[in-house]
């Protein structure tokens, strides 16, 4: 199913009050439409154990 | 399986080498029957055990290396590529890097003998920076156990297995109605999975340039971009949709609780 995980997410914040919606395609549609994106901010890069 | 058997026996090696390495790049073929197979045709002496090994352990680690380097290289986006096809794709990738992680290195010894981590480990690997000459020893190692347990089975078994053949072709039905069980217990999995997933879509959807639209408009109640991607985040190049904010979906309970109630959030993943 496409959008899994984002439309489980929507639901639980509707279901928790908040005013949610599933953007249809996700960040793959967002950004071949051309529209607008920037690089995750390093802060926000989860750091995953290396073997070197 | 009695068709596998003597397509082994007349061309042995080379559909030995082509199975094991279509399998080791992730392509659904049955290595394990293959090696089983070519160990009962070592012990009725059509096939020679040393060249048999080697040709096996030969076909893994060509398929496993280029795993690997893909992985290198191609990071997590790779993962997601290999976990496409599965119901979650952000759980498929979590999960295997998961059971990579308990394990540590030895996974890839024994990696193959386990299903869903035997084409995930070369490439997590790759993306986790695995030296190219470690990978080599521990992946030769896990290679050779996998060919060695196989064909010995094979070599051991050769009786039973020729039984086993036999008894396909005379127990037919029973075959069939095992694969037509087999069908129907998968039939049934994804219509569960559907009905699943069916109570979601009630979530109202928005297309992109609906959303793009509201972003651009003057409106004062500037909508929130929720990120629920777990995987794009572990890639150093990676990009999200201007202005979003991340929201890790395995810990929403948690995450919710800095979300604004008055905005209209906007949720997106892969």
């Amino acid at each position: 199913m496409r959008e899994a995980t984002s439309a489980r997410v929507a639901h639980m914040l509707r279901e928790k009050g908040f005013n949610a919606f599933v953007l249809v395609g996700g960040f793959a549609a967002w950004r071949k439409a051309g529209q607008a994106t920037e690089p995750v901010p390093r802060d926000d890069l989860v750091k995953l154990p290396t073997f070197t | 399986m009695h068709d596998f058997l003597s397509l082994i026996a007349h061309h042995g090696y080379a559909v030995v080498f082509v199975v094991v390495l279509a399998e080791a790049v992730g392509l659904p073929v049955p290595a394990a029957i293959a090696l089983l197979a070519a160990g009962a045709a070592v012990a009725s002496g059509a096939l020679r055990a040393p060249v048999l090994l080697l040709v096996a352990v030969i076909g893994m680690l060509i398929g496993d290396s280029l795993l690997f380097v893909l992985g290198r290289y191609m990071g997590w986006s790779l993962l997601g590529w290999l976990c496409k096809l599965s119901a979650n794709p952000e759980n498929c990738i979590m999960r295997s890097a998961e059971s990579f992680y308990k394990r540590g290195k030895l996974t890839l010894v024994i990696a193959k003998f386990i299903p869903g981590v035997n084409t995930m480990a070369p490439p997590l690997a790759g993306s986790m920076l695995m030296r190219p000459m470690l990978f080599f020893q521990l992946d030769l190692a896990g290679a050779t156990l996998y060919a060695v347990a196989y064909a010995s089975l094979g070599f051991l078994f050769r009786d039973f297995l020729v039984a086993i053949t036999r008894g396909f072709q005379t127990a037919g039905r029973a075959v069939e109605m095992v694969l037509l069980i087999g069908l129907l217990g998968y039939i049934i999995y994804r219509i569960r999975l559907y009905r699943k997933h069916s109570v979601y879509r009630i979530v109202p959807r928005v297309q992109v340039e609906e959303l793009a639209r509201k972003l651009a408009s003057e409106d004062e109640s500037h909508p929130l971009l929720v990120d629920v991607r777990s995987h794009g985040y572990y890639d150093p190049n990676a990009a999200r949709i201007k202005g979003s904010i991340r929201v890790e979906p395995n810990n929403l309970a948690e995450e919710i609780k800095n979300l604004p109630k008055d905005k209209d959030i906007y949720v997106y993943c892969t």
